[in-house]
Formats: structure tokens, sequence, C-alpha cells
């Protein structure tokens, strides 16, 4: 399937070599802990939370507006830490979505308005509804479908997810174009 | 970033900040707003004292995005009413408290949202994503969570986030611009 055209100002927004688009009214904390593996999109707003943690994306990445990605917190016998966050390949997070989780697999799409609490694991393969919310150190499964508060699994996903969230992550990049002048 | 510098010119803020605080400098204060030691402003929050002044108390964290605002109508004098903020509350990512008054050791989750006619008494938690918009005084110790909004009194408040404060006291000034305790006119 084709996606339409996005457009972008292209003076608001920041290319680098390795293809990342990142917008310049993002707040980006600790960028020195923050890795964008190449072909990553971050839209207006969004918040990255890299003072805390490690944050790391992979490739094809497509973070929208006023999403935040925060590494967790974790209490632990000895002291307290917030703990590294790695988001894989071909992940989709949409507007105003939190993102609390400990690790994102790859091929998986988080819809709009959605709360991933602290410490969920978000397996390779999985969906996440529009308004979700996920209860802290939930465990999406590879190809489920989590909707609701408390998310639930609401369904199973066909064994082509993976094919269908490169394709759509792929063509989303490649329609993310910046505006005729 | 011109909307930015626009908005900071038409909003005026004059704020104290208690020594042992740890505010960010990019966050959004409007009216005169007044903060307590020990708490935790991360950036990207707003603080609108947009009816009256707001009182923050002592160890409260204010994650990102969240919004307190003064929303409450003048009193029978005409005067406006203060919006009193109690201590050891935790404000999520994203979180609107318009509340009335917010008592003690209160957890607003993620994206949940209090209405203007709520007043929040102590230990209550608010799950991720519930609104409260009707008028009432909350009970002690209250949870509520879920898309059905299901109410439960806990048998003990939630447990004080000490230690995250501890941590995030010391981390946060590593990256972030502080504003400076002490009493400040802004424009």
């Amino acid at each position: 399937m084709e996606l339409p055209d996005v457009f972008y100002n292209k003076p608001s927004y920041v290319e680098m070599a390795s293809g990342n688009k990142v917008s310049r009214q993002t707040l980006l904390c600790g960028s020195q802990n923050i890795v964008l593996s190449g072909k990553v999109i971050i839209q207006k707003g969004a918040i990255m939370r890299g003072d805390l943690a490690n944050v790391r994306t992979g490739r094809y990445c497509i973070l929208s507006e006023n999403s935040v990605l925060r590494p967790p917190f974790k209490k632990l016998t000895k002291g307290v830490a917030f703990f590294p966050l790695h988001v894989g390949d071909h992940v989709f997070i949409g507007e105003n979505s939190v993102v609390n989780a400990l690790q994102v697999g790859s091929c998986t799409y988080i819809g709009k308005n959605c709360v991933v609490g602290r410490n969920c694991v978000l397996k390779d393969c999985c969906y996440v509804e529009d308004n979700t919310v996920l209860a802290p150190d939930t465990v999406v499964s590879s190809f489920t479908k989590y909707g609701g508060s408390p998310g639930k699994c609401v369904a199973e996903l066909p064994e082509c997810m993976q094919e269908l969230m490169t394709d759509f992550t792929v063509n989303y990049y490649k329609h993310f174009v910046p505006e005729k002048i | 970033m011109d909307n930015g510098a626009k908005a900071k010119k038409e909003v005026s803020y004059q704020a104290s900040i208690a020594v042992g605080s740890t505010v960010c400098k990019d966050i959004k204060l409007q009216g005169t707003v007044s903060i307590g030691t020990l708490t935790i402003i991360h950036p990207k929050a707003s603080i609108l004292a947009e009816n009256g002044p707001i009182v923050i108390g002592d160890g409260n964290i204010i994650e990102e995005q969240s919004v307190i605002a003064n929303k409450l109508p003048a009193d029978a004098n005409g005067e406006p009413q203060t919006l009193f903020v109690g201590n050891n509350n935790m404000f999520e990512v994203g979180c609107v408290c318009e509340a009335k008054s917010v008592g003690d050791n209160n957890v607003l989750e993620a994206k949940s949202y209090v209405g203007p006619e709520v007043e929040i008494s102590n230990g209550c938690f608010i799950g991720a994503a519930c609104r409260l918009t009707l008028p009432e005084k909350l009970p002690e110790n209250l949870s509520v969570c879920g898309s059905n909004h299901l109410r439960k009194i806990m048998s003990d408040r939630p447990a004080p986030q000490t230690s995250q404060k501890d941590h995030l006291a010391k981390v946060l000034p590593n990256y972030h611009h502080l504003k400076k305790p002490r009493q400040l006119t802004g424009s």
C-alpha cells in the first residue's frame, strides 16, 4: 500500500548523514546517551529522556508528535536506577503516547494516546491499539494485539506482521518529504 | 522558536523557588507560583496560576508535559483563591491537575485528568488516563484505575518516592539548566 506524502517544514528539521530526520522542536535531553541508528523520524514536540538513562532506537523508528520516550525507573534491593530503554527497528509510536517500557521489540506498532507503563516489555511484532494503558510490568508477547485500560490481549496478528511493519515504516520514511516551495 | 519567544513575552510570572529544589529552566510558568524545597520539576512541565496563585509544597515530583493549573473561581469577596498542593505528590508524564486542592502523598499517573471541582485529599492514587470531572472530595487512600474507573480504598498510602527524588536531584543538574532558588520575577 502506498502512503500519501507527509510534508514537513524543511528549516525546522535537522537531517543527519545517517538519514535521521529530527525536528528542532523536540526535547532530546542528554543527547550523548541517545543513539538513533539511522532513518529515524522524530516529530515536533517529542521528548526523549537520555538524561535518565541510555535510549537506543533501531532503524526506521517513527516518533510522532508529542510522544514521550523515557527510561523506566526501578527500585532495586540496593539503591535505585533508571534502566536503559531499547527500541528495535521499524517501530511506530503514535501521537501523545508515553512509553516507559524497558524494551520495545522490532516491528511494533504503538497507537495514539497510549500509556506504556513502567518496565513493560514489548516483544517483536506486536500491536498496541490507540488509547491503551498497559499496566506496569506487562509483557506483550509477539504477534498479539493489546487494547483497553488496563491493556489486555484482544486479538492475534497474522504472521506477516513483520512485512507489514517494515513496509509501513519504510514507506512512511519515503513519503516524509520537505515542503515544496 | 518565534512562537516560544512571543509566548514568553506575553506571559509574566513571579516565582519563589525554595533552596534544595530542582527546577529545570525549560518549564512554563504563569502567574504567582511558589515551589517548596526538595521538589523536582522536569523540563516541559507547566504550572499555570491563571485565576490565582499556586503554592506547591515540599518533595513533589512533577514530570514532563504535566500541567498544574489554578482554575478556581474567585471567592465570595471577589478575591482570587490559592491552589495549595501538599507534600510528596507525584505528577507523572502528561497529567493535568486543575483540582481545588491537593493533599499529601498522592500519585497522579500518566495522562490522568482531575477537573476543577475535585478536591484531592491524602494518599490518593489516580491511575493512568483516568478522568475525574464531577464535583467531589476524594476520601483518603482512594485508588481509581482502569477504563471503568474502578475505585477502592487502599489499606496504605502509596509509597513515597524518596529514593527516586534523591536520584533525580543528583542527575538532573548534570543535564539541565536549573532555575536558581530565589525570589524571581520574569517575563
